[in-house]
């Protein structure tokens, strides 16, 4: 029994990573119609410039939030004034989605070149403290990476709520055309979304960074299960996002407890295909009814 | 000709191989209800969408105040004072009604006025008052279209045009609609009216064109129209069910 709540809590620790990652994913998507398919490799080199700033620099990954976050957010603007105005503006999601994959596969290769294919990990002294909470054991990092995660999601959905470019987000993710209308400019919400997109995709970096090892190819595997969670929480609802990625974490580390690591992935899936085909607006969702 | 708030000169839009509009010419003078009439695809809809930037036109040209538009993005010619209430009201129906109404005074020209928009909004339309932490998709019809026009007048323009805000009302809520846009005339407001109900927009207008097929047919004073035979019958119907009776 002990072993299955430590499994659980393990796959929940996991899942609010991809939580991030999804969310980021349900703001682009929901501002944009772009699957941007390359927030996983973002992710990784995110905890590769933590990685770097920790190893070369003697920066604590923790302290690294902040100029990690600042690179972060830029990165997003540049991306989307860069490469991916046109296509939004046209509501083009097979070119869109074709940039994505390319920048995917331009941020492994750099990684790839930069790095080495060998898999890295920040080592701190403080990474091998284990906290030991009602009788369940983690490690600190793992414990702070939640705390992280729950913070950054909290801090966007306030953003999404209370301030008026936030609100502004949101009309433009239900129609763009009639915000239009209101005077909001699609890309200057649209870059705001993406910023964000990324920003998220920066701190799910160090959560990762902080906790596992990691190699440039890992960023397809987590942008997957990102897309899984959006999937499962339904499109544009950011605490949906969050817990479509806890319980994509919980079921990838169950599964991998009861039935091997191999058929984890193929469980996700089948879900994956499950919820489409039975729930495609989501566990949560309700359809959205147009005004 | 001083006084014309908005001048369309010989607009022409088309829609791939299809021309919607040939040569529309049009002027809202200042202070005036002006209504756009004519049957389902006569082009009035794209009139507006072509004014308020989100249709491009191949010819002609859009004066507002004087200045021409053709060239400005959607977001522009709200800031210069054009707001479009389009067909369906195309509320955000997941935000709040409040929410709504801070989307409406987006501009930054209408955001320092936020509070005293509200209070005059929520003076028109109490019932919006009471619902304000409703979502907007919860609201019945009418209360939805009173919102769509609240939100519109957040954006203080000059000018508000209205794309069949009667559609899909009971009729008790149409002469409410009415109603309301005629107090906002009073207060200064200057309508761009788009009706299926002939009738009624007819009765409020100052002036009015007849639209078919893409072209002006008639253009006049509103009471002169809905007196005018013609219009009765293909329009109205008026006659016909007297007849039948």
């Amino acid at each position: 029994m002990e072993i299955v709540i430590q499994a659980l809590v393990n796959g929940i620790l996991f899942g609010t990573m991809y939580g991030t990652a999804a969310i980021g994913l349900s703001l682009i998507f929901g501002t944009m119609r772009i699957v941007f398919i390359a927030q996983g490799s973002i992710i990784i080199f995110f905890s590769y410039l933590c990685f770097w700033l920790f190893t070369l620099l003697g920066i604590d990954p923790y302290l690294s939030i902040i100029p990690i976050v600042l690179v972060a957010l830029l990165l997003g603007v540049a991306f989307y004034y860069g490469l991916f105005k046109e296509s939004a503006a046209l509501q083009d999601r097979i070119s869109s989605l074709l940039i994505a994959v390319g920048v995917m596969f331009v941020a492994e290769n750099f990684m790839t070149v930069a790095w080495t294919p060998n898999p890295r990990a920040v080592v701190t002294t403080y990474g091998f403290y284990t906290v030991r909470l009602f009788g369940i054991h983690t490690t600190l990092t793992r414990l702070i990476a939640l705390g992280i995660a729950i913070l950054a999601t909290t801090g966007v959905f306030l953003f999404l709520r209370k301030t008026l470019i936030g609100t502004a987000v949101r009309a433009c993710s239900e129609d763009s055309e009639a915000s239009s209308l209101m005077g909001i400019s699609p890309h200057r919400v649209n870059a705001v979304a993406f910023a964000i997109g990324t920003g998220l995709a920066g701190i799910a970096g160090i959560n990762f960074a902080t906790t596992y090892s990691f190699d440039p190819n890992y960023g397809f595997d987590i942008a997957i299960k990102a897309l899984i969670a959006l999937t499962l929480g339904g499109i544009g609802n950011v605490g949906g996002a969050l817990l479509g990625g806890i319980i994509i974490g919980v079921i990838e580390s169950m599964a991998s407890y009861y039935v091997g690591m191999g058929w984890a992935q193929g469980i996700l899936f089948v879900i994956f295909i499950l919820t489409l085909t039975l729930r495609p607006y989501g566990l949560f969702g309700k359809i959205s009814q147009k005004a | 000709m001083a006084n014309q708030l908005l001048e369309v000169k010989g607009l022409a839009v088309s829609y791939g191989d299809v021309h919607a509009l040939w040569d529309v010419s049009l002027q809202v003078e200042e202070e005036a209800i002006v209504a756009l009439v004519g049957a389902n695809g006569a082009g009035k809809t794209t009139i507006l969408k072509t004014i308020s930037g989100l249709v491009r036109a191949r010819k002609g040209e859009i004066l507002f105040e004087g200045k021409p538009l053709n060239h400005l993005r959607p977001q522009e010619i709200v800031d210069m004072g054009i707001t479009h209430v389009p067909e369906g009201r195309r509320l955000f129906a997941s935000l709040t009604v409040l929410e709504n109404l801070k989307i409406g005074a987006y501009i930054p020209r209408a955001r320092p006025f936020f509070a005293e928009s509200l209070e005059r909004v929520y003076s028109l339309f109490p019932v919006l008052q009471n619902r304000k932490n409703q979502r907007a998709g919860t609201l019945s019809g009418g209360e939805q279209q009173m919102l769509a026009i609240a939100r519109a007048i957040m954006a203080r323009p000059k000018l508000i045009m209205l794309d069949e805000p009667s559609l899909g009302l009971s009729p008790i809520l149409v002469k409410t609609i009415f109603q309301l846009i005629a107090t906002l005339n009073e207060q200064k407001a200057r309508i761009l009216l788009v009706e299926q109900n002939v009738n009624q927009a007819l009765k409020i207008a100052h002036h009015a064109y007849v639209l078919k097929t893409g072209k002006v047919v008639m253009s006049g004073r509103g009471e002169d129209l809905l007196a005018n035979e013609e219009i009765r019958k293909a329009y109205i119907g008026g006659m016909a069910v007297k007849r039948k009776k």
